[in-house]
């Protein structure tokens, strides 16, 4: 029976990413190879993330918000916009539209974070004889992660492969870029400051998701036109 | 074109955008809605005890447990095999136990929720009702004395266990009980199956003050023997602390060997008698112990014994001791004795009362210590608030005997009967209006003292078979009285005879809310639908309507096509 539930968990957090794969064309046009490029790329940039926090940052007993070390955090965080970068402009693919690129190069990012994340969690945890909702909740999290990562690819590929684009855009590309890239610190501070319960954190998360997945698409067609 | 397309696009997109914000929203509600259960508990149990008499089985048999939770309120003629049914000690029904017992009904298991006012080394208010102790201490009976063919376990209630009992019987009473398939509680207590103590030890110790010899003197001295069984037996072994029964006997000891150690200390006041303490082991089971010691004892020593005072139980008294003997009143040593402690008695305002019972030689029950030591033409003396003979494995230590219901007060008062009968026919002061050990004077009786070891002993479970030999009580014991007596011996023996033990009598219980498989099933109907959902809308936004449909409409469009 407690199989069964790891099985659920399972599913909802890996099977958007591949039903994510099969439903869109990037399934047509074979962009698995991209996607695991990606994924070593995450790798690679979770490796030096890891180095740099344990370095820099001070391990507190309790959990108080720190200012200094949530700013610390997200500067930290920007190492994951770096490697989205690297993953995005510098690493050759073969032929594929930049509409796809983004797309696979997010997928990719974004399975590897949640089995990085959320897989050993799981398999120790959802296997118990005890019933807690923190792993569905888990997958919903993990769910949200997946739109905004694709987001926050879509925006990079903006910035960064599309050299015309109108010039009032620009601020809101970048102010977009900029909230997705520190939800990681949004979030905990709410967790923290605000006081909040996981489930109302993963509400917020899958809602801003939305809103951003919206944002970020409408943004992108924006950007698409001038050059039709 | 392109254009028509992307507007197309864009029309799909925000149709579909707009039909998942209520299902997000219903998605939402959902979880917010949903309490988040309670991580396991694990909660501190004590298994009832299991033990042979000759081969016949006692006690609750199994020791590991594995079900779901059902209360009280369980519907009639509901299948209990597979469940623990938990019973507060508040809403006990004798009667219902018995019957379930008599009618050897198969139970998955039973746990008994006390109140915490019964947990050893409680400090707080709260009086225990009377009701409540004549309740645990008919329970105890109960199972002491029947096989019982299921797991057995003693618990103290606390807020987790309230909450999940609230919960268990809310669930029982809308009929829904708790299987495999409607979850609710589960309870595992994972422990290896009881296996039988091999041979339990039972260890005595004595102590042993000199008197003064005065020079040319060849015969030895005179002994006086002051006794006390420190061992108990109840229901749950890992909470048979015996405050009462016999702590108190114990405590009462200590203090009179400390009182005449100081006496004797000074070579002016040592007295013309040894005196011989002894803190013996196997009390309920018919005081073999003692038997063992005194068999053990050089059978000079044992003849130069003039009497033995045992202690029994002299904590919860008010007006009247009693003084049990096996030798009838009118011999002339008992008189003696009793005449001693009636004129004591007088002076401290209290009353002592001579009972007699008869050994009935061909009857293995020894119900009193001193019965050990008539069997063995030794005079001896019961001092006990107890009224009648215990039977077998009774008042020895149950679970209602705790320290909440001893007073300082009575075991002082014992103390200084005893002490100071002793002491006046020591010294050759029978009958003479003289308090040795007043209050006030370097020799009187220490409360402090006789409180700290008080509560000390509440917090030790003393069932004998489940002691080690090294065990820190009888090494305290030990050197308590190396530090009033010149010689301690320990004699450890092995409890044969007709009882036979077996072990495992403390355990971790863990409670687990678990989910039922319709749940799974529920989550997985739901989940297998979202992704679904995901994957028409995700076609549906890049590949547009038609590729969607054609997914599943293949073979007719192939079809056409062709023609």
């Amino acid at each position: 029976m407690t199989l069964f539930h790891f099985f659920n968990c399972a599913i909802l957090t890996f099977g958007p990413h591949a039903v994510y794969y099969s439903a869109t064309p990037l399934s047509e046009y074979d962009t698995l190879g991209t996607s695991v490029k990606a994924a070593v790329v995450y790798l690679a940039t979770a490796l030096v993330k890891l180095v740099c926090l344990a370095t820099f940052l001070q391990v507190s007993e309790t959990e108080v918000f720190d200012p200094y070390q949530e700013a610390l955090k997200a500067m930290i965080g920007f190492i994951d916009v770096a490697g989205l970068y690297f993953a995005l402009a510098q690493l050759t693919h073969r032929n594929i539209s930049q509409n796809h690129k983004f797309q696979a190069v997010g997928l990719g990012w974004a399975f590897a974070d949640s089995v990085l994340h959320r897989l050993a969690p799981l398999w120790v945890g959802a296997r118990g004889l005890e019933f807690t909702w923190d792993y569905v909740l888990q997958g919903l999290e993990a769910n949200a992660n997946l739109v905004f990562t694709i987001s926050l690819a879509a925006l990079g590929s903006l910035m960064w492969l599309r050299k015309n684009k109108p010039k009032t855009l620009i601020p809101i590309i970048y102010t977009c870029a900029v909230i997705i890239a520190t939800m990681p610190s949004i979030t905990s501070y709410l967790r923290r400051v605000m006081g909040w319960h996981f489930p109302k954190v993963v509400g917020f998360e899958l809602m801003t998701s939305l809103v951003m997945a919206f944002i970020s698409c409408q943004l992108f067609i924006l950007c698409q036109r001038p050059s039709l | 074109m392109a254009e028509e397309k992307n507007s197309k696009q864009r029309h799909h997109r925000s149709m579909l955008l707009d039909s998942m914000y209520p299902v997000v929203a219903l998605m939402l509600v959902l979880v917010a809605c949903v309490e988040l259960c309670d991580a396991a508990t694990v909660v501190d149990v004590y298994r009832l005890i299991q033990y042979d008499i000759s081969g016949v089985p006692f006690g609750s048999r199994f020791s590991s447990l594995n079900h779901h939770a059902a209360s009280l309120s369980f519907q009639h003629g509901a299948d209990l095999s597979r469940s623990v049914l938990i019973l507060p000690l508040r809403e006990l029904d004798i009667a219902f136990v018995q019957d379930y017992i008599s009618q050897k009904q198969s139970l998955g298991g039973l746990l008994i929720l006390l109140p915490q006012t019964f947990r050893p080394g409680y400090i707080g208010g709260g009086e225990t009702q009377e009701g409540l102790r004549v309740l645990l201490a008919q329970l105890e009976k109960l199972l002491l004395r029947t096989n019982i063919p299921f797991p057995v376990y003693f618990a103290f209630e606390n807020e987790e266990t309230d909450a999940m009992l609230a919960d268990v019987k809310k669930n029982d009473a809308l009929g829904q009980q708790a299987t495999a398939t409607t979850g609710g509680y589960k309870l595992v207590i994972s422990v290896s199956e009881p296996r039988k103590i091999a041979s339990p030890t039972i260890t005595n110790i004595q102590g042993w003050l000199p008197g003064s010899r005065a020079d040319g003197e060849s015969n030895q001295l005179p002994t006086i023997a002051v006794v006390a069984s420190y061992d108990t037996f109840g229901a749950a072994p890992a909470l048979s602390v015996g405050s009462d029964s016999n702590g108190s006997g114990v405590v009462a000891l200590l203090e009179v060997a400390r009182l005449f150690s100081t006496l004797y200390s000074n070579p002016k006041t040592r007295g013309r008698y040894n005196l011989l303490f002894a803190l013996t082991s196997g009390g309920p089971y018919n005081y073999e112990g003692t038997q063992k010691w005194l068999k053990s004892l050089d059978q000079r020593m044992r003849e130069s014994i003039d009497y033995a005072i045992c202690l029994n139980s002299v904590g919860s008294w008010d007006n009247e001791l009693l003084v049990h003997v096996s030798k009838p009143p009118e011999n002339a040593y008992i008189k003696q004795i009793f005449e001693g402690f009636s004129n004591v008695a007088e002076d401290l305002g209290f009353q002592v009362s001579l009972k007699h019972k008869k050994i009935n030689i061909s009857n293995s029950r020894v119900a009193w210590e001193h019965e050990q030591f008539s069997r063995l033409r030794v005079t001896a003396a019961t001092v006990s608030e107890l009224l009648t003979p215990p039977e077998l494995l009774e008042s020895a230590g149950s679970l209602s005997d705790t320290r909440q219901h001893v007073n300082e007060d009575s075991i002082i008062k014992g103390v200084k009967l005893v002490a100071e009968s002793l002491a006046r026919h020591i010294y050759g002061h029978q009958g003479k209006d003289i308090q040795i050990f007043a209050d006030n004077s370097s020799l009187a009786v220490n409360r402090f003292y006789v409180k700290s070891w008080l509560d000390s002993l509440s917090q030790t479970p003393r069932v004998a078979p489940f002691l080690s030999k090294n065990e820190p009580l009888i090494m305290a014991l030990k050197k308590e009285l190396e530090d009033y007596t010149a010689e301690v011996s320990i004699q450890q023996e092995s409890l044969d005879g007709i009882f036979t033990f077996y072990d495992s009598t403390k355990a971790s219980l863990n409670i687990y809310q678990v989910a039922s498989v319709t749940f799974d099933l529920l989550l997985l109907l739901v989940l297998g639908s979202y992704l679904i959902m995901l994957f028409s809308f995700l076609v549906i936004t890049t590949r547009g309507l038609d590729d969607l449909i054609s997914i599943f409409r293949r073979p007719p469009s192939r079809k056409m096509k062709i023609v």
